[in-house]
């Protein structure tokens, strides 16, 4: 039996989680906040982006132009008119709970509205390139999968360029290093959680994109994802973006290969014991700093 | 004072309830207590039916009640309002027929319970259409679950329970004597899935030999694989793959890749529609080739299936117990009769309630009197060939069990009809779309 199809497969969806929990580390990186409305305003994108497409029919991809700007306006507001009051009330707390509530209550309302607006059914983009299938050997993957895995090394790289080597990415991790530093030093640290709530919810547009020609959308698809994103992060390492690529991409494997030997119920309680064994040897996560 | 009367006054009714039938004999004890109840109803000149003396021919009866329980609210409410109109069609169609000519041309009315799905709700509505409406009959349902609870309750009031819809084997399989089931039972439709194949693979020279199962991991995957794993092995196949997934998951491509690797003739699967969408594409993109794609309804039946899947479903194959298009006495006619007066089409739940209420009127028909014990003597007894529930079933008979014996199923096909994906009746042959016939084995 040849692994190369599980490997491909399982690669290739794995970087869309990896994605999926980037937007999620980065948040928590920096804010030390645990967004649980990240499944939600990925379904918002997807939503969003099915409701274009339905209408125009134009590709899927293109469409980064209006839902990552959206998305990001959208994750900057969240961070200015929802967030920051909780956050500035509960500043003396050494685990801010109110935040936690905040952003599950804020999941829910999405979900509602969606499910008002949108209904319940399932859809799905069916694009031109939707059933295309590239064969390598005895392998097949779908063409969105493979766009999928080219856009997501590229947007990663790109990111970690911008955290590493830009001005604004630097004041980010200076933040996510110790806060009140990185203010004596004069950022504005209101101002840059809400630029890293902004650039969480774009990663999250092109995540949703990047998912539309191949997956369905629903009011409940986020919380598929957002199980995922989770393990993944703790995997990875809190607030390491090489971590959150990294970490989804071997979910990915495992939960494709293991289920090449036993029964696919079985693969997610496999997941959840490599992800109990990782933090036992070594609970900061694969690619996190002994400080966390 | 007034709450403490009422309670010795019941308690006596009660005593002496017990003490009649503890004296008299099963039969005669269930006509005292139905007489002595109906005495009330009518000095309080309800409109409900006025029992005459019995003669021998037949009672004159002017209004026969029928206790309808369906959920009427709740998440299957819409299921239930289909169920609702299905039912008030063909009764306008038998009252205006003349009613039940052996009881002097007496007219139905139904009388609608909300069960709101929900199985204890279901038994204080069952109750109440006893007690208080005082029915002759109960019909209804639509979730197994209510009817497992519901017709406890008619069983033990010696009411007689026409179950149109629910599939669960259990219904029928607990030796009750009031309860009569149309509905196939759930495990036929597997035994008929593989009879289908087996027909198949005979007539087009087809050697098919391994099967494998793709299965959602709660009841409903678990008991189809149960009946499976009976009727596969019996037919001379062997199962090579049974792969559980958990509904909600995120990637079905594994599974599509395990099933690729064990190389089956058929692929069988059970799904809701979102890893039946899933599961269909990943096949198709994983190259997954059988001899033949055959689906479980659920999911595959779903209104928005094939917006999901589009082409990449084209030849899979489903089963169900009607179809708008199934070559069946009556089944256009009364389709099209329907759509006029509702809007929209009949699904197979609707057709069941439909043809059950001509079963029913037939019975009342035969029994010539409203007394429960008549009416299921006459319902046990039916053997109907004639009517407007052939778009159901041919004939209809129920065994022993109160099981009705003909599992009406038909095997449709996903084909291409003018450039849109539809499901075509391919199987039985005698009932399929004319003009198309099951394009096997797969070949696309």
């Amino acid at each position: 039996m040849s692994l190369m199809p599980s490997i491909i497969n399982g690669a290739s969806m794995g970087a869309i989680y990896g994605l999926i929990a980037m937007g999620l580390t980065l948040i928590f990186g920096t804010m030390r906040v645990t967004n649980f409305a990240h499944g939600a305003m990925l379904m918002l994108a997807m939503i969003s982006a099915y409701s274009i497409w339905a209408v125009t029919g134009i590709n899927p991809y293109l469409l980064i132009i209006i839902i990552g700007p959206l998305m990001f306006v959208l994750g900057y507001c969240t961070q200015m008119f929802l967030i920051r009051p909780v956050l500035r009330a509960e500043s003396d707390k050494n685990d801010p709970i109110g935040v936690l509530l905040l952003t599950a209550g804020f999941s829910i309302v999405l979900e509602n509205l969606a499910l008002m607006i949108f209904g319940a059914d399932y859809r799905m983009a069916q694009t031109s390139f939707s059933n295309t299938v590239f064969t390598f050997g005895n392998s097949s993957l779908s063409a969105p999968r493979l766009f999928g895995l080219i856009i997501t090394l590229g947007v990663s790289a790109l990111l970690w360029v911008f955290l590493q080597r830009t001005e604004p990415g630097r004041q980010l991790r200076a933040t996510g290093q110790d806060r009140n530093t990185a203010a004596l030093m004069g950022i504005n640290s209101e101002q840059t959680f809400a630029v890293a709530f902004g650039i969480s919810c774009a990663l999250l547009a092109v995540a949703g994109l990047v998912l539309l020609p191949f997956y369905y959308v629903s009011p409940s698809v986020g919380g598929v994802f957002q199980t995922r994103a989770f393990i993944v992060v703790v995997l990875g390492g809190l607030g390491s973006v090489p971590g959150a690529l990294v970490g989804g991409i071997i979910i990915g494997l495992i939960e494709t290969i293991a289920a090449q030997f036993m029964t696919a119920s079985v693969t997610s309680v496999l997941i959840y014991l490599v992800f109990l064994i990782v933090l036992f040897v070594k609970p900061s996560g694969l690619f996190g700093t002994k400080l966390d | 004072m007034k709450k403490a009367l009422a309670m010795v006054l019941a308690l006596a009714m009660a005593l002496s309830l017990a003490a009649c039938g503890g004296s008299s004999g099963g039969s005669s004890s269930s006509g005292g207590s139905s007489s002595g109840s109906s005495a009330p109803a009518a000095s309080s000149g309800s409109s409900s039916s006025t029992p005459a003396a019995p003669s021998g021919g037949g009672e004159k009866v002017d209004e026969i009640l029928i206790g309808n329980l369906l959920p009427l609210s709740g998440t299957a409410a819409s299921l239930g309002k289909i169920g609702q109109q299905a039912r008030d069609m063909a009764v306008e169609e038998i009252n205006a027929a003349g009613g039940i000519k052996s009881m002097g041309g007496a007219q139905i009315k139904m009388i609608y319970a909300d069960s709101k799905g929900d199985s204890a709700e279901g038994v204080t509505q069952t109750e109440k259409l006893i007690t208080q409406d005082e029915v002759q009959l109960i019909t209804g349902c639509y979730q197994s679950g209510v009817a497992m609870a519901s017709t406890e309750v008619a069983e033990r009031y010696q009411i007689p329970y026409f179950v149109p819809v629910p599939s669960d084997d259990q219904i029928t399989a607990r030796g009750m004597k009031y309860i009569f089931r149309l509905a196939e039972k759930t495990s036929w439709r597997n035994r008929d899935q593989v009879a289908f194949i087996k027909d198949m693979a005979e007539k087009t020279g087809t050697e098919v030999k391994t099967w494998a199962i793709v299965y959602e991991s709660s009841s409903w995957g678990q008991g189809a694989l149960t009946a499976l794993q009976k009727y596969i092995p019996e037919a001379g196949y062997e199962i090579v793959l049974e792969e559980p997934y958990n509904t909600g998951t995120t990637d079905l491509t594994p599974v599509c890749l395990k099933v690729k690797e064990a190389n089956p003739d058929v692929v069988l699967m059970v799904a809701y529609v979102s890893e039946a969408a899933l599961m269909t594409n990943g096949f198709i993109e994983q190259g997954v080739h059988p001899k033949a794609f055959i689906a479980t309804s659920g999911g595959f039946a779903d209104p928005t299936y094939f917006d999901l899947v589009g082409d990449n479903c084209e030849y899979f194959f489903d089963i169900s117990t009607w179809e708008p298009d199934v070559n069946r006495p009556y089944s256009e006619e009364t389709n099209k009769k329907f759509t006029e007066k509702y809007g929209y089409g009949m699904n197979a739940e609707a057709v069941k309630a439909y043809s059950a209420m001509y079963i029913i009127a037939d019975a009342l028909e035969r029994a010539g009197s409203t007394d429960p014990d008549a009416i299921c003597a006459a319902l046990a007894e039916t053997n109907l060939t004639e009517g407007p529930q052939q778009m159901y079933s041919s004939e209809i008979v129920f065994d022993e069990t109160g099981q009705m014996i003909n599992a009406p199923l038909v095997i449709s096909q996903f084909r291409k009809v003018d450039g849109k994906m539809s499901r075509v009746s391919v199987w039985p042959e005698a009932e399929a779309r004319p003009g198309w016939s099951a394009e096997f084995p797969y070949n696309k």
